[in-house]
């Protein structure tokens, strides 16, 4: 096992500040074998080394801490990790805690990587060639370049992690020794190599690894985990259109699908075509017992690819509201019933066409069809869709008929039940793309996170890259700076654009349209920070006036940077079908004039003449965790709750609000009284009575919010944003009433997808750690109230 | 009166809603133990586990096979007869519900832990063969197996005896070793091992926690009806039984630690556990008998919220029965 700043201290026993030996009776195993005792001074040595700038962290409570949870011949490892542990569990009461945490954490880090003799960038990346794990162009640009890179690296930079960012970053991001499993990049050596992987010149490598490093702008996950390296499958998301109806177009999907999500992508899959229960199958003159049994394989094949340890597979299929299999497929998700009509790994998501949504709205019948009969309705939308939906109606070739409301009621119901099912809308997401000028060009689906859509069809597997800008970071001296979110976003954009022909396309399907349109994703994440730094309840007209002008600025120079690159390198293939070449851009077809006009004309006349490099540019994903490495809030999302777990693959990371705690601390209010309120109140700051309305009113958390607010922010920054957004909606105890309101005016409002819902279970675990009190009082009178009850 | 010996059968007007909400919510947070992921836990088991590590869960698990068990079985022997209220009675079947489905979950988990049959057979009979799990049987039986002939609480001391029975059950049985066994499994969940055990033993304890609440309900119901029940002598013999629970679950500690687990030294698990018995204690409204503070802070963990990314872990955090009508202008 490798070493640490702590081991250190307890090692060398000769290091710079001088103690008095305090002998505690315990004994730690050193590398050798040996026994040393365990010195409670040298611990506090080594910790107050790393708490250089901290003025809250008590080094001997720590020190003690670890030595009371130690057990006598522990590893000198065990007691740098238990250090590290002990740190990190003083989160809730003091978050510098997290600060030191994830110092000692990279201090281990730093030891690991060099008991391996690695001590530079470069030869990191020359041990990750040897291990099979860097690819040759990487290798070729570091070595021709390695003293500048190598001077590149600034390690202080690993500083702006918190705890969890760096944990996550160490368990899951760095490469390993295939062998030993031990990292071999630090941090920095990690930044670098993501960065190297896209660069073709060492300039570009610095200005990419400075943006990254610092956290403004980071990659999705699958090009932190691969660029650089032997697989290069850098892209986040794959779309593929529904299998034919046929056994060897559905069995050739399967193979796409593990192939894909070996490689760390997550997978859209519409089933849309396939036909429905009881319809006829002419080779064996049986009747087909619909998609059901079809998914069920599909949820075990999806359950079985497992990227690397790293991630599991994850896939999300879309099925339209016609098809005569929809109310199994709305059960698919439900915890009781036969297990083999059940699939626990699949998401589910409906696509909706506007009909069905007028039709609930006027208390109508809906049929339901199989696509055997009528495949025409997939390929189509808006008016066509209707004529042709309606022609089928008339014609008698429903399957069966039912009201529209009862279906609705049941999508509302899998939606309250298990998140899923989630409601994404048909005829918004075409009519408002930019890759569906052309009749023939449908979108059919989206994916995994319901932010990207792009056409697809047999012949073409739409894909997406994607990053995101912190928002959190473009903050300063108490104002947005637009200027320095214009910077991030063109330097991003090039990148993103980069990686379509850097990245490996597992099949075919997916590199044909890739090359085709070009597609990219900029997203954008701590848009919650912006709004705590501006002190902006997330419901405020400034708030949704910021967030607005926020996207624009986006789009703006994405599109900038996307017509630049068209210049240079021509526009993507399919160009001319996009409503972009016709004079189209998003906000046209929203039929919204951006507030200033004369940039966005001098803009299109640039388009018009060098057209684009990109079909799409924009798609706003969960980010969920590069959030966390950045140490931000998640994508668009407000605030769960002030205190709260995130629950990962790597265990279980406190979290909690630091903006609240600042304002507490300067208030004198951040006391054991005020910590045990929170935490009774599952992270909400109603019930600390000395806080003001204002302050209660900013700190509400994403239960308390109206939840009408986070759509009309979504909706307002819809003009802006080519593809789609990946919105979670909120409600701790969900009815069809208020689910059927809410989706109802997300429609309404234009939204082109909805993402899971949030609710909260109606029972909980009794807490532990809070001063607990006699359980006498409940008030029968008001058991809704009553804590003893809920 | 609760205790009052007998069959009542009407629920209008219904005398104790409480018992009737909690029934409510214990339906809407239905789960299944298909839904539990075990592919990650084997993972685990063979590659990141130290010996330790793996010698502590070996024996959890061999609590856990039989833990359960003697709960249902005191569900139905001891309590549903005695407590005459049919709305108490319909959460009390309902837990014994709860109750075969965590016996479940535990069987499945020792059948995907440990393959080998011989092993398997040697876990499930821990209650025999392990003594610090025979130990822990035999403190419960002392304590709940008392009233094991009482056909019918007549007398003061009959009724003392049923209380005493429903302490040992909802505060040393749920209340304590439960809550112990759940700070190992939350250990190793603080470190992101034992995924599949964690996020069933999660759930698990959302039930146990829910049972406790009510245990503690019918104990304040029979205080508000019959003070005098609630004597030195009964105080006297609570804390005597806390004192010997403590014990027994620290020996189990000895047994599940002797390989050495840093982060779970027995001095923070002597701690723990007295502060979880004072929490117990002052439930029933009684003062601290240890005054230990909690040393555990990864406890805290489980005192918040979560917040799942679904590519990680499956999202626990919803409700079944949800009802309603579609409407288009209620507030959201």
């Amino acid at each position: 096992m490798s070493q640490s700043a702590t081991t250190q201290a307890t090692e060398n026993s000769d290091s710079g500040t001088q103690a008095p030996a305090a002998a505690t009776g315990m004994h730690v195993q050193k590398r050798n074998g040996g026994l040393e005792a365990v010195d409670l001074n040298k611990i506090v040595i080594a910790i107050t080394r790393n708490s250089e700038g901290l003025t809250q962290v008590d080094p001997i409570r720590i020190a003690t801490r670890t030595i009371s949870g130690l057990y006598d011949g522990a590893t000198t490892a065990e007691l740098d990790q238990l250090s590290i542990q002990t740190a990190a569990s003083l989160i809730a009461e003091e978050p510098e805690y997290s600060r030191l945490a994830g110092r000692l954490l990279s201090a281990y880090i730093d030891k690991e990587v060099q008991n391996q003799e690695i001590y530079s960038f470069s030869q990191s990346i020359k041990r990750g060639h040897e291990l099979g794990l860097v690819n040759d162009e990487t290798l070729e640009l570091v070595m021709a370049n390695s003293r500048k890179l190598n001077d590149t690296i600034e390690p202080e930079r690993s500083h702006l992690f918190n705890y969890f960012g760096a944990r996550t970053v160490y368990d899951r991001y760095m490469l390993k020794d295939p062998v030993t499993r031990m990292v071999i990049e630090t941090p920095q050596y990690f930044f670098m190599r993501v960065a190297c992987g896209l660069a073709k010149r060492p300039g570009e490598a610095r200005d990419f690894y400075r943006l990254i490093s610092s956290l403004r702008y980071l990659p999705s996950s699958p090009t932190l985990f691969n660029s650089g390296t032997c697989h290069t499958q850098l892209s986040s998301c794959y779309l593929l259109d529904s299998p034919d109806d046929s056994l060897d177009a559905i069995y050739d999907r399967y193979k796409d699908i593990a192939q894909l999500s070996k490689y760390a992508g997550g997978i859209g899959i519409s089933w849309s075509r396939v036909r429905s229960r009881g319809s006829l199958i002419r080779g064996t003159n049986g009747n087909s017992n619909g998609i059901v049994p079809f998914l069920k394989t599909l949820d075990s094949s999806v359950a079985a690819v497992n990227q690397g340890g790293r991630r599991k597979g994850a896939a999300c299929v879309y099925l339209e509201t016609w098809h005569g299999d929809i109310e199994d497929f709305l059960e698919l998700r439900e915890n009781t019933g036969e297990e083999s009509r059940r699939t626990h790994n699949l998401n589910q998501a409906n696509w909706v066409p506007d009909l069905f949504m007028q039709r609930v709205q006027d208390n109508q019948t809906w049929s339901l069809f199989d696509p055997k009969v009528v495949p025409e309705l997939v390929d189509t939308f808006g008016d066509e869709f209707k004529q042709k939906y309606e022609a089928a109606e008339a014609a008698g070739l429903a399957l069966r008929q039912l009201p529209a409301r009862d279906l609705y009621a049941r999508m509302m119901r899998n939606l309250a039940q298990t998140g899923n099912g989630w409601m994404t809308f048909k005829d918004a997401s075409n009519e408002r793309c930019n890759q569906t000028a052309k009749k023939g060009n449908v979108v059919h689906l989206s994916n995994l996170c319901t932010e990207i859509l792009e056409v697809t069809s047999d012949a073409e597997t739409a894909v997406c890259n994607l990053g995101s800008v912190n928002l959190g970071k473009c903050v300063v001296d108490g104002a947005f700076d637009y200027q320095a979110l214009a910077e991030i976003v063109r330097t991003a954009v090039k990148y993103l654009d980069r990686v379509i022909d850097i990245n490996y396309y597992p099949i075919d399907e997916a590199k044909s349209s890739n090359s085709r349109w070009r597609p990219v994703g900029m997203g954008a994440m701590g848009l919650q920070d912006v709004f705590f730094q501006l002190r902006l309840p997330f419901d405020s007209p400034e708030a949704l006036e910021i967030s607005s002008r926020i996207q624009e600025e986006i789009y703006y120079n994405a599109l900038v940077t996307s017509n630049e690159l068209a210049k240079q390198h021509g526009p993507h293939a399919a160009w001319e079908d996009t409503r972009a070449f016709q004079g189209d851009l998003q906000f046209d077809l929203w039929g919204v004039t951006p507030p200033e006009t004369e940039r966005w004309d001098k803009l299109k006349a640039k388009i018009a003449k060098h057209g684009l490099r990109n079909s799409l540019l924009l798609a706003i994903a969960p980010t969920a965790t590069i959030a966390s490495i950045a140490g931000c809030y998640e994508c668009i999302e407000p605030q769960v709750s002030n205190l709260f777990k995130r629950e990962t693959l790597s265990g279980d990371f406190m979290q909690i609000n630091d903006y609240l705690v600042n304002d507490l601390k300067e208030l004198g209010l951040w006391t054991d009284e005020t910590r045990n309120t929170i935490k009774k109140g599952e992270g909400s700051v109603q019930d600390v009575s000395a806080l003001s309305d204002e302050m209660r009113a900013l700190y509400r958390t994403s239960w308390e919010l109206p939840q009408k607010a986070l759509i009309d922010l979504a909706a307002a920054r819809g003009p802006y944003l080519d593809q789609s957004q990946s919105l979670n909606l909120f409600m701790a105890s969900p009815t069809i009433g208020k689910l059927s309101s809410m989706y109802a005016y997300a429609w309404q409002k234009g939204l082109k997808t909805t993402y899971y819902l949030r609710s909260r279970p109606a029972t909980r675990i009794r807490q532990t750690t809070t001063t607990d009190t006699s359980d006498v009082a409940c008030s029968l009178e008001n058991p809704e109230s009553c804590e003893a009850c809920n | 009166m609760l205790l009052d010996p007998g069959f009542k059968l009407t629920l209008r007007p219904m005398e104790y809603p409480a018992f009737y909400d909690m029934y409510r919510d214990a339906i809407k947070n239905t789960w299944t133990v298909e839904e539990i992921d075990f592919s990650t836990d084997i993972v685990d088991l063979a590659n990141r586990l130290t010996p330790a590590e793996g010698h502590m869960i070996a024996r959890l698990v061999a609590f856990f096979a039989t833990g359960d068990s003697i709960v249902s079985n005191n569900l139905v022997l001891n309590l549903y007869k005695h407590i005459n209220s049919p709305e108490a009675r319909m959460y009390l079947s309902r837990q014994l519900y709860e109750e075969a489905l965590h016996v479940q979950f535990y069987l499945t988990l020792l059948d995907t832990y440990i393959p080998d049959e011989d092993e398997r057979a040697e876990a499930f009979a821990a209650v025999d063969n392990i003594p610090s799990i025979s130990n822990k049987a035999d403190f419960c039986y002392k304590w709940i197996g008392s009233i094991n002939k009482l056909e019918a609480t007549h007398t003061h001391e009959e009724r003392k005896g049923f209380l005493l029975n429903l302490i040992c059950f909802a505060g040393c049985i749920e209340g304590l070793f439960f809550f112990a066994a759940f700070a190992y499994v939350y250990f190793m969940r603080s470190k992101g091992l034992l995924n599949g055990l964690a996020a069933g033993t999660n759930w698990v304890f959302r039930d146990e926690s829910a049972h406790m609440s009510f245990a503690f309900e019918v104990i304040n119901t029979v205080r508000d009806e019959q003070p005098e029940l609630f004597d030195e002598d009964l105080e006297a013999r609570v804390i005597e039984m806390f004192e010997e629970a403590v014990e027994c679950e620290l020996m189990f500690a000895e047994d599940l630690l002797e390989g050495g687990v840093s982060g779970l030294s027995l001095k923070d698990m002597r701690a723990y556990l007295e502060f979880v018995a004072d929490q117990r204690l002052a439930n029933l409204g009684m003062a601290p008998r240890f005054g230990s503070k909690n040393p555990f802070a990864f406890m805290e963990l489980q005192d918040v919220q979560e917040l799942s990314n679904f590519f990680e872990r499956k999202v626990s955090a919803y409700q079944v029965s949800v009802t309603g009508e579609v409407a288009f202008d209620e507030a959201f």
